[in-house]
C-alpha cells in the first residue's frame, strides 16, 4: 500500500496552500482520482485524516471524484468509458483495468492510447478565514 | 468568518513525472543508459540483473540502484560482482519514486558510468504510477506466478517497454503455459518485445542482455 506517502504529499500541498491563504480551518478537500490509478480512495482518506489530526484540516471533508478512463487512437477516434457504463456492467466494474488496457479502437482496430484516468489531482480546498484577505 | 474555495489543480503523479524528467535529462547529459527493472518478489529480477552485469562489466561501467524494503541484501549481491551499488531502503514503501532516484543519483559517479540498472521494489502494482526517469521500463514475470497473473496486473504490462517471462524451464512443473502468458502480454501491449528466459539457458539470457546493449549503443551514439 502506498496511500500513506501519497496522502503525505496531498496533506503538505493542502496545508501550505491553506496557510498561504490565511486559513483558520480547512472545510473540504476535493480530489480527482483516475479510475486506472493504483490508489484506493478509502485508504487515502483514512491516511489523510490520520495526518490531519490536531491541525486545521482535522475536520475537513475528504471528497474523491473518480475520473473515468479516456482513450485516443491515431486514426482520430477519442472515447471515454463513462461512469454509468462502469456502474452498470459487473464485468467492467471488476475487470476495468484489463478491459481498458487491452482496448482496441472501435473504428480502426489499432490499440488505443490511454489519455485519461491515470491522474490524481488535488482539485480544490474550501477554507475558512478569520477575516477578509 | 469567511469561506473561500481555492483551486489548486496539483497532480501528484505529474509532480513525480516532472522530477523523473529531470533525472532523465541528467542521465542523458552524462550519456548513462538506465533500466528500471520491475517485477514481483521471486520473479528473478536480481538474478537476471546479475547475469547482465557479469556479461557486460568488462565492456561497460555499470552502477546499480537496489530498491527494497530492506535493500542491503540485494545490494551486497551486486557489490560482490564489483559494481558500485546504492541501496535505497524504502521502509514501508512498496515502490521507488523519482525523488528517491534523484537522491541516489547524487551518490553515483555519473562521469564514470555507462549503464545504470535500477531494481525496483518487488511487486506488480505500486511501481506502475511512478516514473523514475529511466530509458527502458522492464517488467519480469515468472511462470511460478501462474498464467493468469498478466491479466490481473494489466497496467504494468501496458506501460512496459520490454517484458520478460522468466523461469520457463520449470513451466511444465508448475502447470503453466508460457505461450499463453506471452499472448496475454501482447493483448495488452501489441508492440512490446517479449522474451522467454531461464537462467539455465544462456541463449535466452543473451537476448535480454542484447536489449540492454542496444540501448547503450543508442545513447552513446547520440
Amino acid at each position: 500500500m502506498h496511500e500513506f506517502s501519497i496522502a503525505c504529499e496531498i496533506f503538505e500541498q493542502v496545508l501550505s496552500t491553506a496557510t498561504a491563504h490565511g486559513a483558520s480551518e480547512v472545510k473540504h478537500v476535493t480530489l480527482q482520482m483516475g479510475r486506472l490509478t493504483h490508489t484506493n480512495p478509502e485508504q487515502l482518506s483514512f491516511c489523510f485524516k490520520v495526518l490531519a489530526e490536531g491541525g486545521i484540516a482535522e475536520n475537513a471533508d475528504f471528497i474523491v471524484e473518480m475520473v473515468p478512463p479516456s482513450l485516443e487512437c491515431e486514426c482520430g477516434y477519442t472515447g471515454t468509458v463513462d461512469e454509468k457504463q462502469i456502474r452498470e456492467s459487473s464485468e467492467l466494474k471488476s475487470e476495468l483495468l484489463a478491459y481498458v488496457a487491452a482496448m482496441e479502437c472501435p473504428i480502426c482496430g489499432k490499440q488505443a492510447h490511454i489519455t485519461g484516468g491515470r491522474e490524481l489531482i488535488v482539485k480544490s480546498i474550501e477554507i475558512e478565514t478569520e477575516k477578509e484577505d | 468568518m469567511l469561506m473561500h474555495v481555492i483551486h489548486m489543480g496539483h497532480d501528484v503523479f505529474k509532480a513525480n513525472d516532472k522530477l523523473a524528467e529531470k533525472n532523465r535529462k541528467k542521465l542523458d547529459k552524462y550519456q548513462v543508459f538506465s533500466v528500471n527493472v520491475m517485477g514481483a518478489i521471486g520473479s528473478g529480477k536480481t538474478t537476471l540483473i546479475e547475469e547482465a552485469i557479469k556479461h557486460l562489466k568488462e565492456k561497460y561501467k555499470i552502477a546499480v540502484i537496489a530498491g527494497d524494503v530492506i535493500a542491503e541484501m540485494d545490494a551486497s549481491r551486486f557489490r560482490k560482482l564489483g559494481v558500485p551499488t546504492i541501496p535505497v531502503n524504502t521502509g514501508k514503501e512498496c515502490h521507488l519514486d523519482a525523488k528517491l532516484i534523484e537522491k541516489a543519483l547524487d551518490e553515483i559517479d555519473l562521469d564514470n558510468t555507462d549503464l545504470l540498472i535500477i531494481e525496483n521494489v518487488g511487486n506488480l502494482i505500486c511501481p506502475v504510477d511512478f516514473k523514475l526517469g529511466e530509458h527502458l521500463r522492464v517488467v519480469i514475470v515468472s511462470v511460478t506466478e501462474g498464467d493468469d497473473i498478466i491479466l490481473k496486473h494489466p497496467m504494468i504490462f501496458k506501460t512496459a517497454e520490454l517484458a520478460i517471462i522468466n523461469k520457463v524451464d520449470i513451466a511444465h512443473a508448475v502447470d503453466v503455459n508460457a505461450e499463453k502468458m506471452r499472448d496475454d502480454i501482447l493483448s495488452l501491449n501489441h508492440d512490446v518485445p517479449v522474451i522467454l528466459t531461464s537462467k539455465h539457458d544462456w541463449e535466452s539470457l543473451e537476448t535480454w542482455i542484447s536489449f540492454i546493449e542496444l540501448g547503450l549503443k543508442k545513447i552513446q551514439n547520440k
